[in-house]
This record gives C-alpha cells, structure tokens and sequence, in this order.
C-alpha cells in the first residue's frame, strides 16, 4: 500500500464523519407526524374506535409518550413493552410500538409491529389509517416501493369500509 | 557459559511468561463477584388475574416477611383478601423506583383495588422488586458460593493444612522436606502413596485443570507456586484456596470451593458443619470422585475417619470429640441442592442464552445484573405438576421411575415463564426441556397439515381425505405400512376429523401430497433447526426434538403466525446500573397467516372433540383451548401441546433410556399439563380470523355452504375463495323463502 492510498483509507472515513454529521436531523422524527399520525387524524374526524385500557396500561402509555417527547425511544419502547406483556393484543400499543421502531429507523419491525396491529385491531377509522401509512412508510425505506403504494391507498380506504364481519 | 546463557535466555522469558499465566488466574477468579439473576418483577394492577396463593408465593420468592404492621420495607401483612404491602427500593432495568408502600385487595382471583397508603391518590401499576433466583458466572459451568476466609470454621482452615500441608506458615510455596518425604514413602511402597504439593501447587493445579503428571508439568506447577506466593500473602491464598478447590461433579458442573460443596453435600452452609462433615469435605480434596460421599459411601468414610485421626493426632480434636465425631454416619443428603439455586433448569436456559446472545467480554464483566422472565409462581406450579403428576401416575401403575418435562411461555412474546427439567425439584443434571431429545409422535401432525391448508386451492379444513391402508416402500427395501391408534381405516373423512382424531393413515395421505421435505422446511421456519429425516415416517412424527424446541414451534401458531425466539432474558445491567443490552420484543410475521388460524380452529376442536377431549373434566372449566397430543411407538413417550390466547406450555412424560413406558399424550404429559393450567389464569383462545379468512356455516357431509338453522350445520373458518361452491337444499329453501318474505315486506301482499 502506498502513502497516498493510506492517506486516502484515513480521509474517507473521516470525510463521511463529517458528512453525516452535518446532516440535518433525521426526517423521520417529522415523518412520523407529517406521514402517519396527522393526515390519519385528519381523515378520521368522526370515525373513531377506541378499544377500553385498563389503568396499569394507560399509564406505561403515558410514561412512553413523554419518553417520546423527550427522544428517548428505547426508553419509550421499554414502556410500551410492559404494557404489551399486560395486553399482548391492544392494536393501540402495537400501532405506538411500530411507530417508536419507524423513528429508531428499524423498517422491519416497524412493519410487523403495524401488520400485527392491523390484524387485531378494528380495520377501521383512524388507527387503521396509522396501520396502513407506517407500513407504507415501512415499505418505502425497505424499498418495496409499490407495496408502499398499495399501502398508501389502503390508508385511504380506512375512512370508508365497515369492519368486516366476525 | 553458552548452556548457562542459553539456560537464562530461555529461562527468564519462560518464567515471565509462567508469572503471568498465574497471576491472570489469580486476579481473574478469585475475586470475581458473581451475576446475580432476577426473575420477572410482578406487575400489580387494578383488574389483574392473581390468587391469593399466586400472590403469598410471589411474596415469598421476592423475600418478603410477613408482619402484623408492614411499616419496613421488605415485609407485608395481610388479612382475608387485603393486603398491605412495603414495597422495597429496587434499581429495575428500567430505572430505579423507591420503597413503596401500597394496599392491595383480591377479589374472586383477581386484584380488585390497589391503593397507596399515604394519602388517597390510585396507584395505577406496581411492581414488586423481583425474586433473586440465582448467583451465576455467565461463562463458567461451574456453581460457587464464595466465602471469606474469616467465615470459614476454623476446625477447616487448621485441619486442612494438618491433612493437606503442614508446612504451610513456612514455606514459599515449594516444600522440599515434603517433597523428599513423599519421594521416600512413594519409593518405599513402590507406588505413588504420598504426594508432596503444598496447597499452593494445589491451588495452581486446580487453576489449570489437568490430570497430566509429567515431570515437565510439576516444574511448572512449582515455578508457578513460588512466584504465586511472591505476589500474594497466605490469607490471599488459603482464601482463593478455599474457594478454588475441585470437591465433585455434577453433570457438567464442577463443584468448587467448600462454600459451594458444603451446600452440594450437606445442602447447608459451611458455617454450620460439624467435626465428621468438615473432616468428609477435606478427605475429599485428595479424590473428589474417588471418595464421592454419594456413590462410594465406605471409601468415604474411611477416608473421614482418616482424616478425623489425623485432626486428634495435630490435637485439632480431643480424643473423645473424635471418638464421638467417627460414631457419626455421613449425612450427606440424598439428591445435590442446585448451585445456589431453586429453579437450576431454567438458570440453564438463562446461562445457555446469554452465552449465544451476548459478547463474552461483556460476560465477564463483574457482579452484573440479569433480569429474566421466570415467574416465580408460575414456576413452583409447573414443578408440582411434574412432580406430584408423576407419582399420581405411578399410583394409576405407570412406571415409577418416570421422567417429565414442563415448559411454559407467553404466547404474543415468547417469554418463558417456567421450565422444569427434572421430576425432582431443584435436581441439577439433566435437563430433559433443553436436552431430552425424543421422537415427538403426533404433535407433528399440526404441520402437515398446515402446509395442506396453506394451498388453499387443494385443501380446506372440509376438503375429503382418505384414511386408508397405504405401504410405501422404504429406502432399505422393506415395507411400511402405518395403522391408526384404534388399527381401524376410517376410509373418506373431513380433513379436519383426520387432524382432531389424530389420524395416521390419513395423515401420510395428506403429507405425500405436501411434501415431507417442506415438513422440514416449515420446521426450520418455525426457528427450530434440527436433523429431520426425509422419509414418510417423519410425516408421523419420527422426528426427535427437545420440549422447549417444540414449544417455539407452537409458540408461532398460538400466536397466530406471529414468530418470537423464545427468550429467558430481557436486559443485562452493569452494578452501576448501566444497560449493558437489552432483548427487544422482536417478531417475525409468518407467511399465510389465515392457514395458521384455520389450523388453530381445528385444534381446539382436538380438545373439545378430539384426543384431548378429557382436558376439560381434568381441568374442571370449558374455557376453549386449542391442543395436540403426541404419543411414540410402544408408548414410549407422551406429548401434550396446549395453548390459549395467552399461554403456551408443552408437557413430556417418559423413561430416560426411552423402554416403552406405556404412556400415551392423553394419560400422562396431558395429565402434568393440566396439572399446571389447574392453577393458572388464562384466557380462551382467540378465534377471530385474520384478514382474508372467514367463518362460514357449511355441511361437512355434503361440503356444501348452508344456513344456521339447517340440521347439521357447523361453523368453520374458510380461507377467503376457498369455500363451498355448493349449497345445501336447506340453504337453497332457506333463500327463497327469505326472498319471498322480502317481497312480502316490500309489497305487504299476502301469497
């Protein structure tokens, strides 16, 4: 190896160093508003469902929020836990788990968490509509860019469809 | 003048570097404070499912006292259903919380208020501090409990250096007299009778374990003995000594240290031996095997009363003290007592999946914290079942030397609330959940017959299979040819009967068809990767797994598709409290989720109709469970499978060298299982379909669709596309007579 290819082995690093930080803060910490909870609030004016939580799980709810609030997501996701080994199946503490996982950048749970709470959830109103644009989100950065899509107009659909039938 | 250079040249490096060897060895161990392993803190909550028994064995696990006034932390007092409870200041993985005192009151099995003492604010959520279930090195099969040399009897430290070393005060870690001495006696007796190491030879032998005698090695030892003492002083060393020494084996676990084999032995603390007992445990050190108390009893006895001379000779005893001491029988107990631990089968699974999941230089790191997911209750319910199971089968005339397997986990995270390895509780060895490799019978039906279900254009839970005669011809020329448990053919069935009654013939229909090697496959998909014969017989179940990697399989169906690692441990922290790392709740979404829901449907049939229909008079409720039994040929084994929306638990039952046993799914592992559910809260399983699958009212017999209220009528889950074209007569008449009363409705004219 010569002097200038040591040279430039030590520079490139030090280069992308520089460039990420330099970076603005990572987007996704909007994108979670921008993308997910506003347009499925807005769209949802009128049809709601909320499932009844019991006290213990309101309150790691609330724990998680202000973690949240503060950028401490693994914190956050370590209250979320609890009350998921409390209510294994709240589609609300799903949907605020997959939400946590999309700002820590970790797509695939991000899906998964968001599929499951779809799944168990009430297929309608504003936290299908959460459901569907996380996995689109999701899919987007897992380049599945036309399963990000269909997820979008999914989305759209959550306004207009009556559950189905048990 | 060359040989003496070369001598110094070779010598001194060869001496720093033995300098160095031993000193790692020295600082590395014996100072090392142990990880303490914790259970799972229990939340207390308003609502919460929770016995008063549940409660008062959680209470006891986590160490609490109870007092008429629970005004310390660490102490509770209770009266009928209320409790008032001191919460202790605890450093949780998540943060530490301070004492807390709170009142809670129990209701029909479940917490109906917790309220704070002071004041009259509602306390949302608790948790208790969790039980400390064990002392562990991490990287180490090995148990100790340390002690200091100043706790150490005195009758121990003067009595083995009497046996061991008498020159101990003196020398610099070589004993030349002795040496000569031994050398003598040995030359005398022609055989090697007396052996000359100080106990710091001994303690730089038991740092590098090896049964090697070679001159080379012994120079070694010496080099390293000498300069051991040059570093350390001799409380140092007795002390290191003392909790270094090989005194047995268990399974692969060495018992070191007196601390450790006195609770091994005697199950109590060092503190509290007598004369013969202390004198038993120094015999030992010349031959822990050889003088094992347990599997040579005269041996080791003789080698006691040996040493108890030896202790009246140095006047360590009087002669009547001695006297008296030789009169006593051993009292060794009859099973070893755990390192340290009550729950050893799950502290196995805990060690096991920290050295997978974790850095070992993270391992190593001294007095660490684990937080796991064990439930103390929990667990003390499932050992009950398999130890009480066990004998209540004996008493039915099965045999009685009986093993069993027990282990339960949260369904939607995997987490592993129990595990008993053994009918003995806190027996350390053989750890049948993880270990006991056996053929697993019919629990591995469900899986063919969910990749039948998963080709939704050929299979439906209706679809007609055939349970006929079949012979296929095996790789070694001979004929195979599988009968039904009642050696009946039961010819064209639903393909869900085949399922619920366990049927064999039917089931190699259906597998033929769907492939044995995707059965392998789907196995390894389910997270459990092991050697699965490509032959038909595998369709049956002639395939060995252990009962925790059968239980990751279920783990994926009772989650409806969702897979989770089972996992013991949740976070590891430094003493300083400092997350070290932590196992996030991660899962795997499985493909053709809806087959895994109709499949879950057909197994809650096996318990309300199937082979597991007893279960509900054993468990005295109707709460829908879904379920497979599993037994082997010649009714070696006995498998029970059960789930409910919020549990998972697997059951074994069977001989250690696999004889037959006459055991079947339904009259031994179902039997422990209930057992266990006997005394748990859980919830129905949940049948709501996924996207994409539906209840439908069909006909099995005419596998056509039809109405409720036509006679045989029955609801099952359909994959949507897949249902019945046809329909019933029933349905048929019942549309036309619904259309003619829309009319009427619509025209309000009579016919």
């Amino acid at each position: 190896m010569d002097a200038k290819t040591k040279l430039l082995g030590l520079l490139i690093p030090l280069l992308l160093l520089a460039c990420s930080a330099q970076q603005p803060a990572p987007i996704k910490d909007k994108e979670i508003d921008s993308r997910v909870r506003v347009p499925a609030s807005e769209e949802s004016a009128g049809v709601q469902v909320y499932s009844l939580q019991n006290p213990a799980v309101k309150e790691l709810t609330a724990q998680a929020e202000v973690a949240e609030r503060a950028g401490e997501l693994d914190q956050a996701s370590g209250y979320l836990e609890r009350a998921l080994r409390i209510e294994p199946k709240d589609p609300q503490l799903l949907q605020h788990m997959a939400e946590i996982k999309l700002q820590k950048e970790d797509y695939q749970q991000a899906l998964n968490f968001a599929v499951k709470s779809y799944e168990i959830g009430p297929r309608v109103g504003e936290i299908c509509s959460r459901n569907w644009r996380t996995i689109s989100v999701a899919r987007e950065n897992l380049n599945d860019t036309s399963g990000a899509k269909d997820a979008e107009k999914r989305a759209s659909r959550c306004m207009n469809t009556r559950p189905k039938k048990l | 003048m060359l040989l003496v250079g070369v001598g110094i040249g070779l010598g001194v490096p060869w001496v720093i570097w033995l300098d160095i060897q031993v000193r790692d060895e020295f600082e590395g161990r014996v100072w090392d404070v142990p990880s303490r392993v914790y259970a799972r803190p229990l939340s207390l909550y308003s609502g919460k499912p929770l016995s008063k028994n549940s409660l008062l064995l959680e209470l006891k696990a986590s160490g609490y006292r109870k007092v008429p006034q629970a005004s310390s932390p660490g102490t509770y007092a209770v009266s009928g259903n209320s409790f008032d409870i001191n919460r202790r200041a605890f450093m949780f993985e998540d943060g530490s919380e301070p004492a807390n005192r709170f009142r809670l009151q129990l209701s029909g099995n479940m917490i109906k208020t917790l309220s704070a003492v002071s004041g009259s604010e509602n306390t949302g959520l608790v948790r208790l501090d969790p039980a400390e279930i064990a002392s562990i090195y991490p990287l180490h099969d090995e148990d100790r409990t340390l002690v200091s040399l100043k706790d150490v009897p005195e009758l121990l430290v003067t009595g083995l250096q009497a046996v061991e070393d008498r020159q101990f005060k003196h020398h610099h870690g070589v004993a030349f007299r002795s040496i000569a001495r031994a050398f003598v006696a040995n030359i005398k007796a022609r055989k090697a009778v007396q052996g000359g190491s100080t106990l710091t030879q001994q303690l730089v032998k038991n740092y590098f374990l090896s049964s090697e005698r070679t001159l080379a090695r012994k120079v070694n030892e010496a080099i390293m003995a000498v300069l051991l003492e040059l570093h350390y002083d001799k409380v140092q060393i007795l002390e290191a000594y003392v909790n270094e020494v090989f005194l047995g084996q268990q399974g692969k676990h060495a018992i070191h240290g007196f601390g450790r084999a006195s609770e091994f032995y005697f199950d109590r603390p060092l503190q509290d031996l007598e004369p013969q007992e202390i004198a038993l445990l120094i015999g030992m050190v010349r031959g822990a095997s050889l003088y094992n108390p347990r599997r040579n009893p005269q041996r080791a006895r003789q080698r006691r009363d040996q040493v108890l001379d030896i202790f009246g000779i140095t006047d360590l005893l009087t002669e009547d003290e001695v006297k008296k001491a030789r009169s006593r029988p051993l009292g060794v107990t009859a099973t070893p007592r755990s390192g340290g631990s009550r729950y050893p089968a799950f502290v196995d699974l805990v060690r096991r999946q920290l050295r997978r999941d974790y850095q070992a230089s993270d391992l190593s790191s001294e007095g660490l914290k684990i937080f796991t997911t064990l439930a103390p209750s929990e667990q003390e319910y499932a050992q009950r079942a398999v130890s009480s199971g066990l004998e209540d089968l004996k008493q039915r005339g099965l045999p009685a030397d009986l093993q069993g397997a027990l282990v339960l986990a949260d369904v939607a995270s995997g987490e592993v609330r129990a595990l008993v390895g053994d009918r003995v509780a806190g027996r350390t060895g053989f750890n049948r959940a993880l270990d006991a490799r056996r053929q697993v019978g019919s629990v591995i039906k469900p899986l063919v017959y969910l990749l039948a279900l998963e080709h939704v254009d050929d299979y439906t839970l209706v679809t007609r299979v055939n349970d006929e005669p079949i012979s296929l011809r095996q790789a070694d020329g001979n004929l195979w040819s599988p009968e039904n448990y009642d050696h009946k053919s039961h010819g064209e069935i639903p393909l869900m009967d085949a399922l619920v009654h366990s049927y064999n013939q039917a089931t190699v229909q259906v597998g033929l068809n769907v492939g044995v090697a995707n059965l392998i496959r789907k196995v390894g998909q389910l997270g459990v990767s092991a050697e699965i014969p490509a032959v038909p017989a595998s369709l049956l179940g002639a395939v060995e797994l252990t009962p925790i990697e059968v239980t990751q399989i279920y783990q994926s169906l009772a989650a409806g598709g969702y897979s989770v690692p089972l996992r013991s441990v949740t976070a590891v922290l430094t003493p300083q409290g400092e997350l070290l790392s932590r196992y996030p709740l991660r899962f795997m979404p499985l493909e053709n989720r809806e087959a895994v829901a109709l499949l879950n449907f057909a197994l809650t049939r096996v318990v309300e109709e199937g082979t597991a229909k007893a279960l509900h008079g054993l468990l005295g409720n109707d709460t829908l469970i879904a379920g497979k039994t599993g037994t082997t040929n010649e009714k070696r084994d006995s498998w029970f499978v059960g789930y409910t929306r919020d549990r998972v638990a697997v059951s074994w039952v069977g001989l250690d060298d696999n004889r037959p046993a006459s055991v079947t799914g339904s009259n031994a592992a179902m039997r422990v299982w209930a057992g266990l559910f006997r005394n748990l809260p859980f919830e129905a399983v949940d049948l709501r379909m996924p996207d994409g699958a539906n209840f439908v009212w069909v006909d099995l017999q005419q596998q056509a669709l039809t109405h409720p209220s036509c006679e045989d009528a029955v609801q099952i889950p359909f994959v949507e596309g897949s249902e019945p074209r046809h329909s019933t007569n029933c349905l048929q008449d019942q549309d036309s007579k619904n259309r003619k009363s829309l009319w009427r409705k619509l025209f309000g004219r009579k016919d």
